[in-house]
C-alpha cells in the first residue's frame, strides 16, 4: 500500500460524510461545464455573426436620411477623401432625387394614399383645413407623386439580395458613364409602357430605357437609376452625392476606418453608420450571455474549491493525532501531504466524473434556454427604421443568426473543465497541506 | 549507546515559562530496558519526545552512537525516526483504518523497504508479536488492547529500530494483559539487543527492568 493507495482508501473512510462532498462537488462541476459550453456556444455564434457581418460604411450629409432631413450634399472633396481613407477599398457614391410632374413625362407607379400626402402637406397648396384645435385654418398641399431617381456610380447596390441587381429585360447600365440611358423599375416600367429602348423625358432631356430591373421592393422598382454623373448633371448638382457606400477591408478595421472617417470629413458634417456597429450591438445580448456564463464558471469553481478546502481543513482537524503518528514513525510532511491531496483529488475526480455526465446532458437545455430568451428580447429591440438595402438583408441576416445558437460540447471546453476540476482539487488541498506541515507529532501526542 | 546531557526543555504558558525538564543527564547502554517513573506533569512524556527526535530541546544534547540528534535537520530527524527509533504509545496509535498489517506496512514504507518485501516481513513481525493471520487482517477496532499494543510494537520493531520508546505501554491494559506486553518488551531487548526506554506508573514493571529512574520536577535520579 502506497500514499496514493492510502489516499484513495481514506477518502472513501466516511461514506456518507464523501458521498455529500463527492455531490456537492458534482453539482458544482456539472455547473462549470454547462457554463462552459454555453459561454463556448454563445462566442462562437457571436465571432460568426461577426463574420458575416458586412463591412460596409455608410456615410450620409449630416441630417440627412433618405429623402428626409435637410442639409448640404456631400461635395466631390468629401467623396474623394473617402475613397482615399486608409483601409477602404471600394465606395458606390449615390445622387438621389425625386422627380415631379413637371420632371418627367413618366406617370409614377406608386399612389399617394394618406401617409405620402402627409409627407408633402407643407408645399405649396391650394387647398385648406381646418387644424385639429380648430385654432385656424391651415394650407394642405395638392399631393403629386413622384418618382425616386438615383443616381450610383454601381447599380449593383439596389439589390436587395446582395448580389447582382435583377434585370429583367435589356442590360444594365455602367454608373461611371454620363450617358443619358436609365435603368427603369419593373412597377414604373409596367404603368408607362416602357421597355428596353424606349425613351422619356427627365429634367429636359431625353432618357433611354437601357434595362428593366426589378429587386421585388415596390418602392424600389417603382424608380429610375441613372448613372451618377447623368444626374449630377441633370439636376445640377455637379461633383454632389447624398451618400457613399464604402467597403472596408476587413471587419476588424471597421471600427478605425468609422473613426478615420469622423476626423477627415468633420463628425458634424455626416453621419456614418456601418454593419459592424449594428452587429455589435445586436450581439450585445449574446455578450451578456457570455459574461453570465463566466460569472457562473467562476462561481461555481469557488463554490467547488471551498467545498474540497472545506471538507478537507475538517478532515484534517478531524485526523491531527493520526498525521502526528505517522510524522512520528517516521512518515515525511511530503508522504503525508501527498496523502490528503490524494483523498481531494479522489473526491474530486468521483465528483467530476458525475458532474461532468450530469453537465454533458444539461448543459444542451440550458444554453438553449438563455439564448432562446436573450435573442425573443433581441428580436424585439432590432427594429430599427430608416435603414438601406444593405443594412436591412445585414440585420435581418443577423437576427436569423442570432437565434441558430447552437449548444456545442467541444474537446477544448472538454479539457477546461477537466482542468478547472484540478484547479479545485488543487486549490481545494493546499490550505489543507499547509496545516498538515505545522502539525508537530509531539504536540499531538502530548494531548494523550 | 545512547547519551544524554544536561537536556533543558522549556515551555511559555499564560502563567510564564515552564521548565519541563531541567537539566537531565542519563547514559543509556545498547540493549537495556530502562524505565522511567514519575507522576503525571513530571516530563516523562516530554524527554520521550526529546529522546524520539519529535521535539527540539531549549539546551543540552541528545547522542545516539556519537549523533547528536537535537542538530539534525528536520528532514534527517524524519529518518532518525523511521530507521533508529520505534515509538509505542499507551493509546497504541494505530492507523483506525488499516489492517493490522497495513498498519505494519506503513511502518516498513516509511523505512524504505521494498514494497514486494513489506508483506512478509510485516506478517512475520506480526507472528513474533503473538498475533496470528486472521487477527492480521483485522482493522484495530476489531482487535482487543492487547492485541492492538503488540501491533504497535510489532509496529515499532518494523525497521529493526536502535531504540524503541514506549509511554506508558501498559497503561489502558489489565494486569495480565500487561504483564505479556512487559515480557514480550523484555524478550525483545534480549533477543534483538534493543535499547528499550519505557515510561510507566507501574512499579511492579519498573522494578523488573535493568535500570530505573524517577523523574520529578524535570530532574532525572536513578533508583
Amino acid at each position: 500500500m502506497n500514499v496514493i493507495t492510502r489516499g484513495v482508501k481514506n477518502s472513501l473512510r466516511s461514506p456518507m460524510r464523501s458521498g455529500a462532498i463527492i455531490l456537492m462537488l458534482a453539482i458544482s462541476i456539472g455547473l462549470i461545464l454547462s457554463m462552459l459550453v454555453a459561454r463556448s456556444s454563445v462566442e462562437s455564434k457571436i465571432n460568426d455573426v461577426k463574420a458575416t457581418t458586412g463591412t460596409s460604411i455608410t456615410i450620409n450629409p449630416a441630417g440627412v436620411q433618405g429623402f428626409a432631413g435637410g442639409g448640404n450634399p456631400l461635395t466631390s472633396a468629401q467623396v474623394a477623401t473617402i475613397s482615399s481613407t486608409t483601409h477602404i477599398v471600394s465606395a458606390t457614391t449615390t445622387l438621389s432625387d425625386q422627380m415631379g410632374a413637371s420632371d418627367t413625362n413618366l406617370t409614377p407607379s406608386l399612389t399617394l394614399g394618406s401617409f405620402g400626402a402627409r409627407q408633402q402637406r407643407f408645399e405649396s397648396s391650394s387647398s385648406t383645413e381646418t387644424a385639429p384645435n380648430n385654432s385656424a385654418t391651415v394650407s394642405r398641399p395638392a399631393p403629386t407623386p413622384r418618382i425616386a431617381v438615383t443616381g450610383t456610380t454601381n447599380p449593383n447596390s439596389y439589390a436587395t439580395n446582395g448580389g447582382s441587381l435583377t434585370i429583367t429585360n435589356g442590360a444594365t447600365i455602367n454608373g461611371s458613364s454620363s450617358d443619358l440611358v436609365a435603368l427603369v423599375g419593373s412597377s414604373l416600367a409596367t404603368k408607362n409602357n416602357l421597355t428596353t429602348g424606349s425613351t422619356f423625358t427627365a429634367y429636359g432631356k431625353t432618357i433611354t430605357v437601357s434595362g428593366i430591373y426589378s429587386t421585388g421592393n415596390t418602392f424600389q422598382d417603382s424608380g429610375v437609376i441613372m448613372p451618377l454623373a447623368t444626374v449630377q448633371t441633370l439636376t445640377g448638382q455637379a461633383g454632389d452625392a447624398s451618400s457613399v457606400i464604402a467597403k472596408v477591408d476587413s471587419s476588424e478595421n471597421v471600427d478605425a476606418t468609422v473613426s478615420n472617417l469622423k476626423t477627415e470629413l468633420g463628425s458634424d458634417k455626416v453621419d456614418i453608420t456601418s454593419e459592424a456597429q449594428q452587429a455589435a450591438s445586436s450581439v450585445s445580448s449574446l455578450t451578456a450571455i457570455s459574461g453570465l456564463a463566466l460569472a457562473g464558471v467562476i462561481g461555481a469553481t469557488i463554490a467547488g474549491a471551498v467545498i474540497v478546502l472545506l471538507a478537507m481543513v475538517m478532515i484534517v482537524r478531524e485526523r491531527r493525532r493520526e498525521i502526528g503518528v505517522i510524522k512520528a514513525i517516521g512518515g515525511t510532511t511530503r508522504k503525508v501531504v501527498g496523502q490528503f491531496v490524494t483523498e481531494a483529488l479522489t473526491l474530486t475526480i468521483i465528483g467530476a466524473i458525475i458532474g461532468l455526465s450530469f453537465g454533458v446532458v444539461a448543459s444542451g437545455p440550458m444554453t438553449n434556454s438563455l439564448v432562446s430568451s436573450q435573442a425573443a428580447s433581441n428580436s424585439a429591440g432590432a427594429q430599427l427604421g430608416g435603414a438601406g438595402p444593405v443594412f436591412r438583408r445585414g440585420l435581418n441576416q443577423l437576427n436569423t443568426n442570432l437565434t441558430k445558437v447552437q449548444s456545442s460540447l467541444t474537446p477544448q471546453v472538454f479539457v477546461a473543465s477537466i482542468g478547472i476540476t484540478l484547479l479545485i482539487a488543487i486549490i481545494g488541498s493546499a490550505v489543507p497541506a499547509w496545516f498538515i506541515s505545522r502539525i508537530r507529532p509531539a504536540e499531538v501526542l502530548r494531548t494523550e | 549507546m545512547l547519551s544524554v546531557k544536561n537536556l533543558t526543555k522549556s515551555f511559555q504558558s499564560p502563567s510564564g515559562t515552564v521548565k519541563a525538564l531541567a537539566g537531565i543527564n542519563m547514559d543509556v547502554e545498547t540493549g537495556q530496558f530502562v524505565s522511567i517513573i514519575g507522576k503525571s506533569g513530571s516530563g516523562k512524556s516530554t524527554l520521550l519526545s526529546m529522546l524520539g527526535a519529535l521535539d527540539i530541546p531549549t539546551s543540552g544534547n541528545i547522542e545516539v552512537d556519537d549523533q547528536d540528534i537535537a542538530k539534525l535537520s528536520s528532514g534527517k530527524q524524519t529518518a532518525y525516526r523511521a530507521h533508529k527509533i520505534g515509538f509505542v504509545f499507551q493509546q497504541y496509535n494505530l492507523i483506525p483504518n488499516l489492517s493490522a498489517l497495513e498498519n505494519v506496512m506503513l511502518a516498513l514504507e516509511f523505512g524504505g523497504v521494498k514494497s514486494s518485501e513489506r508483506k512478509s516481513r510485516a506478517r512475520q513481525l506480526l507472528a513474533d508479536v503473538g498475533i496470528d493471520e486472521s487477527q492480521q487482517a483485522r482493522k484495530p477496532s476489531r482487535l482487543s488492547g492487547g492485541q492492538q499494543q503488540r501491533v504497535s510494537i510489532a509496529r515499532a520493531l518494523a525497521n529493526n529500530p536502535a531504540i524503541i520508546l514506549a509511554d506508558e505501554p501498559t497503561g489502558n491494559l489489565d494486569s495480565e494483559t500487561g504483564q505479556k506486553i512487559f515480557d514480550l518488551l523484555h524478550n525483545l531487548s534480549r533477543s534483538k539487543n534493543t535499547t528499550i526506554i519505557a515510561v510507566t506508573h507501574d512499579l511492579d514493571i519498573a522494578g523488573k527492568t535493568d535500570r530505573t529512574f524517577r523523574l520529578k520536577d524535570g530532574k532525572l535520579t536513578t533508583i
